[in-house]
């Protein structure tokens, strides 16, 4: 025990750096796939614009059905041989936040959906523009009612981070693994880090549950 | 297949709203076979009949949240092409937005915004569709809100008040713009019968000011007491017309009578049925 104690000090600093990067990357991820997400999902619910709506259909199906890492892959291996080179961590950002922005247009395309058409009756009948019923009437009701799933969708990129270790950002599942190289440690390591990671999502998505169950209430 | 200009001058038309031969199917379902309607300015017009009579439909075109197949709807002298003219949606959307800048409408479901207060509800459209500065707009919000006895729920948001209270902030929030017409669309069907009689009354006000009217409505009462003239819809087509006291006292048709029967009467409704059954055998 006096071992495992002086061990997870010594330990300590290299963790925490992980922690920041894991809780980096998220901020990152979540900010770049939240800016794409709405005007996709906006996009994706307008009548008219047949092309671009097919534009951004496309983009969704090809996020989804092809695997997460290996969209870090292609970001972070195969972009430079065409002359853009990125950091692992901006490699990892652009691969989460991509990924994420299809998820999150459908969660957006499904709030949009749920806003009831008579919001548009009014605006319309109050003689408000188009843009101005999108971006002051629709979305903040869409966004509102999608704001639960989109929680989800933080906990789950926060534990996506991991496969970003791949790809040599020390953030905290790497970290563990060198910390695991170096001291053959392993159980102890990977138990701490196990537990880390719960640390942070377990109250995570109690609040997700939270909110959701608030946002229901508030609804009726 | 009459033939419609669109360019028909406008100055001598003589009505506030003029409806010409309108038809309208929503699918395989024909809503309004061949209506005829004109309403006056400072008329109050209300319109009853079953539902599925396609009263809210004809109410619906007037701002053109439905369009015509055929006929024609002319507000102020501006026509509203039916989909049958050959007439760009740029036109289109063109002319009805101007329209609508004079035509106000109530919903049945009020269609308040949610997530603003009472008070942004009001003022959102003036600042932001009329261009009028922000501090009039509070102001006159401010005193429509008074006029509907809600002066102390403009800080609200709509799932704090009563079904009767959004009503009339959906009524402050029409009026906002100073409308030539009110279309109010079966307004009191969703609420509870105690909080009817508040928003009736706001609307017995309007009419007392001389605001243009059209209203779909189940309030039978309320139809006979404040219309200047009443129209029974019955299977897409104006049934019968007249004044109030004629329709209600003296209907002229059959469908008319029994309709009004069945609303007055509701519980005289089973003895009636059948007596009306035996007599459809003869």
């Amino acid at each position: 025990m006096q071992d495992f104690i002086s061990h997870l000090t010594s330990w300590a600093p290299a963790l925490a750096t992980g922690v920041e990067y894991t809780l980096l990357l998220t901020l990152t991820g979540m900010t770049l796939a939240l800016i794409v997400a709405i005007p996709l999902a906006a996009l994706r619910s307008m009548k008219g614009l047949p092309v671009l709506r097919g534009i951004a259909s496309f983009y969704v199906e090809i996020i989804r059905g092809t695997p997460l890492l290996l969209q870090l892959f292609y970001i972070y291996f195969v972009l430079p041989q065409m002359g853009i080179r990125l950091s692992p961590l901006v490699a990892g950002s652009i691969a989460l936040g991509i990924n994420y922005s299809a998820y999150l247009s459908e969660v957006f395309r499904g709030g949009i959906a749920a806003v009831e058409k008579s919001q548009w009756e009014a605006a319309q009948t109050l003689g408000l523009s188009g843009r101005f019923t999108w971006t002051h009437i629709i979305l903040p009701q869409a966004l509102r009612i999608s704001i639960p799933s989109t929680g989800n969708y933080v906990v789950s990129m926060f534990k996506d981070t991991a496969l970003c270790s791949t790809i040599t950002v020390t953030e905290l599942l790497f970290t563990g693994q060198l910390i695991g190289q170096q001291s053959f440690q392993y159980l102890q390591i990977y138990t701490v880090v196990f537990v880390i990671y719960l640390i942070i999502t377990y109250p995570a998505s109690r609040g997700v549950a939270w909110i959701e169950r608030r946002t229901r209430i508030e609804a009726r | 297949m009459k033939e419609i200009n669109v360019d028909r001058p406008s100055k001598t038309e003589p009505h506030l709203v003029t409806i010409e031969n309108a038809h309208k199917r929503f699918g395989a379902n024909v809503v309004l076979q061949g209506v005829d309607l004109h309403v006056d300015r400072g008329e109050v017009l209300a319109i009853i009949g079953p539902s599925g009579s396609g009263k809210t439909t004809l109410l619906r075109t007037i701002n053109g949240l439905e369009l015509l197949d055929t006929g024609s709807v002319t507000v102020s002298g501006l026509i509203i092409p039916a989909m049958s003219e050959l007439v760009s949606q740029r036109t289109r959307d063109a002319i009805v937005r101007q329209i609508r800048s004079t035509v106000g409408m109530v919903f049945q479901q009020y269609n308040l915004f949610p997530h603003m207060t009472v008070l942004r509800n009001i003022i959102e459209a003036p600042v932001f569709s009329r261009g009028v500065d922000k501090e009039t707009a509070v102001k006159t919000a401010i005193q429509l809100l008074d006029r509907m006895g809600m002066a102390d729920k403009a800080s609200a948001h709509a799932h704090q008040l009563s079904g009767g209270q959004r009503q009339r902030v959906a009524i402050a929030r029409s009026l906002a713009l100073n409308p030539e017409l009110m279309l109010f669309d079966e307004v009191t069907s969703a609420l509870d019968p105690e909080l009817v009689g508040e928003v009736l009354q706001v609307m017995r006000e309007l009419a007392a000011e001389g605001m243009t009217m059209v209203v779909v409505t189940h309030e039978m009462q309320f139809a006979r007491e404040v219309a200047d003239r009443v129209i029974f819809m019955d299977g897409g087509v104006i049934v019968e017309e007249g004044k109030p006291e004629d329709v209600f006292a003296h209907p002229k048709h059959k469908r008319t009578q029994k309709f009004l029967h069945r609303v007055l009467h509701p519980l005289a409704e089973e003895s009636e049925n059948s007596e009306q059954n035996d007599q459809g055998v003869e």
